[in-house]
């Protein structure tokens, strides 16, 4: 269910199909009960837990639904939709969130994948490192970034303040100025060693007799970045920059439990609203899933737009260079 | 390649940047560090010097009773016990459905193969967030299951299968099928050929799923909430500990927060040092390598 664990696969290039075999050299086949009954586990699994949630949905988009009574509506869910400022304006949240983790991620995952390229001492210690929190739940590092962000105990701004960055201290998680910012460095922090595997994993493949080729015609450390490794890494980086496109607009969890959309809807991302309206909130028990499935909808259209866009910017990209 | 680095001899000037860079690399890693540090080093201090703050990362007097209090008082013996079930089940049945499911996958050519292999990646794409849990949520309700972590168990194996389903399959296919035809003669039934001759083989694949599954488990966060709503005896970990924080009492019981989320990320952090090539290796297994 975990967003990471999908979101490698799309790397994957298509499979080599299993090889012709000859079919006068071939034995006969045999086993089919066998293969279907070993298929079955996995097909009652994607039947239950992909297809039949999603049908589902479809059941209830035209209804007013509490958890105990499904009232149909016809299309009063739609025109609500249509005049939901909230959830306008959590969409709005999702890409701003979207756009300056990206600005900050993927830089910073490439400039550090070039780093430890280097070859320095003990880079499969800082890669390592580097990688470390994606492994961690992010409701902890949620958790563990709510006693770094804390206003008057928190160990972030009593070193701030001990440096002296700063006078009075920050309310991180409930200032409207400063609450994006700290989901946003809780975000880079989880995220970053990801996308940098990716580009040392890319990078391994570029040829050494590249660089030093560059080397001896007089190249510096730059010019080597901008006219070898990033040229080179492209395919990779392309692939990449999907993922990291769709997952930044279907992080919430982290949100969740730094935030939870808070202050006011300042960091109330679509999905998180979307979960709200679906199991309530601790305040506001009142769920409204008839509304939520609709919504739900919606998400994923966004998401499948702003993926269709990229690909076709990628792809246009692509033509020119 | 490391050869070629090391034919290359460095100018002092070189050495100097290299120098600077090392230097970087050993401050961004203090950074990343840090927060996880903080954390495991708090968990030892007292409550007291939790609320207080100050920005030593050291206690000034290590205890251990934090974890004692967590134990006994906050239920996080159950919680771990939760989180133990939670995650090795996720690991078993991912190992189990994946594995005949990738063989089948790549060795068998049956009408609608193609098919199924599409809708598998299709609802990879498919994300429709959270809404998707609350069907589950009233089938386990349906047939009675819960009040068990089974539903859990259940549906976070059926959520992150096709991960796995893929990468078995990648690996299946690289696996020569002369293997096959050679058991088969032998006398060895399809089954058989599978349990036998491949799934050995798979030793390098099965180590990435179990790994994967197994943090999948222990990290799973919104699907165990959601079905523990009204039963704390549930709870793995990751909903144990931030149930604290929405306890309302918050301040109040930092250091058993503090020691919960410890708890809750040693283990995971001992398996990822143990096994950090796995959990590297899985992410761009057959990906950006192709």
């Amino acid at each position: 269910m975990s967003t990471y664990d999908k979101e490698h696969l799309q790397l994957r290039p298509t499979n080599r199909p299993p090889r012709p075999v000859n079919k006068k050299m071939r034995l006969k086949e045999s086993g089919g009960l066998a293969a279907g009954l070993m298929l079955t586990p996995s097909l009652i699994f994607l039947c239950i837990c992909s297809i039949y949630p999603f049908i589902w949905i479809f059941r209830y988009i035209g209804y007013n639904y509490n958890g105990f009574v499904a009232r149909p509506v016809g299309f009063a869910n739609f025109t609500r939709m249509f005049s939901d400022t909230t959830f306008w304006n959590s969409v709005v949240t999702t890409f701003e969130y979207a756009f300056w983790k990206l600005i900050i991620i993927i830089p910073l995952a490439l400039i550090m994948a070039v780093l430890l390229n280097q070859k320095l001492r003990g880079s499969s210690f800082f890669r390592g490192a580097f990688f470390m929190p994606t492994v961690i739940a992010t409701s902890i590092s949620g958790m563990i970034f709510t006693f770094i962000f804390a206003t008057q105990n928190g160990i972030l701004n009593n070193i701030l303040q001990t440096v002296g960055l700063m006078g009075t201290p920050i309310n991180w998680l409930m200032d409207q100025g400063f609450a994006m910012e700290a989901v946003m460095i809780l975000s880079v922090w989880a995220g970053f060693g990801n996308y940098m595997l990716y580009f040392v994993t890319g990078m391994t493949s570029i040829s050494e007799d590249v660089y030093e080729s560059s080397r001896i015609d007089g190249a510096n450390a730059v010019q080597t970045f901008f006219k070898i490794t990033l040229p080179m890494l492209s395919p990779v980086l392309k692939v990449v920059l999907m993922l990291a496109i769709t997952g930044a607009f279907k992080d919430y969890e982290a949100i969740m439990v730094l935030t939870n959309g808070g202050p006011g809807s300042r960091t109330n991302v679509m999905f998180l609203y979307i979960f709200k309206l679906i199991f309530g909130t601790a305040d506001n028990a009142r769920m409204q899933i008839g509304y939520g499935a609709l919504l739900s909808l919606m998400a994923a259209v966004i998401v499948g737009a702003v993926t269709i866009i990229y690909n076709l910017v990628a792809k246009r990209l692509d033509d020119v260079v | 390649m490391a050869k070629n680095r090391a034919q290359i001899v460095y100018s002092p000037q070189q050495k100097t940047i290299r120098g600077l860079l090392w230097l970087l690399l050993v401050f961004m890693t203090l950074v990343v560090i840090f927060p996880v540090a903080y954390v495991i080093l708090g968990s030892f201090k007292e409550n007291q010097e939790l609320l207080l703050g100050g920005s030593n990362v050291f206690p000034q007097k290590w205890i251990i009773q934090n974890y004692i209090d967590a134990w006994e008082q906050a239920n996080f013996a159950v919680y771990t016990k939760n989180s133990l079930i939670l995650s090795l089940g996720v690991m078993v049945l991912s190992l189990i459905i994946s594995t005949m499911a990738g063989y089948v996958f790549s060795r068998k050519n049956f009408w609608g193969k193609e098919i199924i292999y599409g809708i598998f990646t299709a609802f990879m794409f498919i994300n429709v967030g959270s809404v998707s849990l609350r069907p589950l949520y009233e089938l386990a309700v349906g047939v009675n299951i819960h009040t068990s972590l089974w539903p859990v168990v259940l549906f976070s194996a059926g959520g992150g299968q096709a991960t796995y389903i893929f990468l078995c399959r990648g690996y299946v296919n690289s696996v020569p099928r002369e293997l096959d035809e050679a058991a088969r003669i032998d006398g060895c039934t399809f089954f058989q050929t599978y349990y036998q001759i491949i799934l050995p083989m798979l030793k390098p694949v099965l180590a990435t799923i179990a790994i994967l599954s197994f943090r999948q488990g222990w990290n799973e966060y919104i699907m165990p909430r959601v079905f523990t709503m009204t039963n704390d005896n549930l709870r793995p970990l990751t909903v144990g500990v931030n149930m604290l924080k929405n306890a309302g009492d918050g301040a109040a019981a930092w250091n058993i927060m503090f020691a919960g989320a410890t708890i809750a990320i040693i283990p995971i952090l001992v398996v990822f040092i143990c096994f950090s090539r796995y959990f590297m290796g899985g992410l761009t297994a057959g990906a950006v390598k192709g």
